[in-house]
């Protein structure tokens, strides 16, 4: 996935965050809150009410914008986004899988793991030996 | 078979030179796959204290003061912003993105000053290879320390940097609890964090490319 396209280069991008209320608001206070003039945010605050288009709809926009580097995704809301996720292959905006505070971190369902896990299944140690 | 024995012992040292080259490969990919595992260990870690920094400064303060709803909407420029170049190792082809952290940028009076903190993957990959506990919340083991191992090159005062701070926190009204400012360094940490796994996923997927091509080509050969 790396080098695969061209690498935006950026001296003042963003990092866009799609969490809950306490992750989105904790992030704020550290200071990576952006609003432009057409009052678009770099943030969703997804909660009980937030729809799965919603969410996709955010996911594909962060992912767009030429000014964000990271975008930090609450890896249970990833999960219900998950093939989209890991249909995605720019090298940036970085996707970075977070645990959230009811949901902590899975290594087996993260996207960039599960991407190179390959290289340790059966299947690619038996395809080295022959 | 003979012609492979004729050409193994024609040029042994090529085809140790290509092992050798493989298993650094190997090992590249392998170091920054243990790295990216270890740095997200030590977010959650250091979330889980926001969070709980969050709650507490919630409980004392009133939820009603601490909620999303006082977020606010007016166009605001981030004050911590993030630097993407491209970092290339070997080849241009296998070029991949270097992400760095600009924390509490101000641009007051024309001037623009800004502590700017440089991660490299370098410096954590041998920080790394001494003993490490996965699962140890101890990778940052306080806002303090962990700013004095890291290379910063500030040229931001700190009176600035608490003024921005307290802007920053200025929305939940003008006396916050102690809590709340704790929970907001721990994001600060937290945001160093995600600099470096930004950086460690990068270069672990550039490694990982670098792995499948090799094997492709050695199934075509």
């Amino acid at each position: 996935m790396a080098g695969r396209g061209q690498i935006r280069t950026n001296n003042s991008a963003l990092i866009a965050m799609i969490a809950d209320e306490d992750t989105v608001t904790g992030f704020l206070m550290a200071g990576v809150g952006n609003v432009d003039l057409r009052r678009k945010t770099n943030y969703l605050i997804v909660d009980s009410k937030t729809t799965v288009k919603a969410i996709e709809d955010a996911f594909k926009e962060f992912t767009s914008r030429e000014d964000i580097a990271v975008v930090l995704i609450s890896q249970y809301i990833a999960n219900m986004i998950r093939f989209l996720v890991d249909s995605y292959n720019k090298p940036v905006p970085a996707i970075l899988e977070i645990p959230s505070k009811d949901h902590p971190y899975d290594p087996a369902h993260d996207s960039v793991l599960s991407r190179v896990r390959y290289l340790f299944s059966a299947e690619s140690v038996a395809s080295g030996r022959r | 078979m003979e012609d492979d024995d004729r050409c193994s012992s024609n040029n042994p040292g090529g085809i140790r030179q290509e092992e050798e080259d493989e298993d650094g490969k190997v090992l590249r990919f392998l170091d920054s796959l243990d790295s990216y595992l270890t740095l997200l260990d030590a977010l959650s870690s250091t979330l889980r204290q926001g969070w709980f920094e969050l709650a507490s400064a919630r409980h004392s303060m009133g939820s009603s003061r601490i909620s999303s709803v006082l977020l606010d909407q007016k166009v605001q420029s981030a004050a911590t912003t993030f630097q993407v170049r491209k970092s290339i190792d070997g080849s241009p082809s296998e070029s991949h993105p270097s992400f760095t952290i600009s924390k509490w940028a101000s641009s007051r009076d024309g001037k623009c000053s800004f502590t700017e903190l440089e991660v490299s993957c370098a410096q954590k990959t041998s920080k790394n290879s001494e003993l490490r506990h996965r699962g140890s919340s101890n990778f940052y083991d306080t806002p303090e320390e962990h700013d004095l191992t890291i290379n910063a090159s500030s040229t931001i005062s700190d009176s600035d940097v608490q003024k921005e701070r307290a802007k920053s926190l200025s929305v939940f009204g003008t006396l916050v609890s102690p809590k709340l400012r704790a929970a907001q360094v721990s994001f600060e940490t937290a945001l160093d964090a995600i600099i470096e796994i930004a950086n460690i996923r990068s270069s672990m997927l550039s490694a990982f490319t670098q792995l499948q091509q090799e094997m492709k080509e050695k199934d075509l050969g």
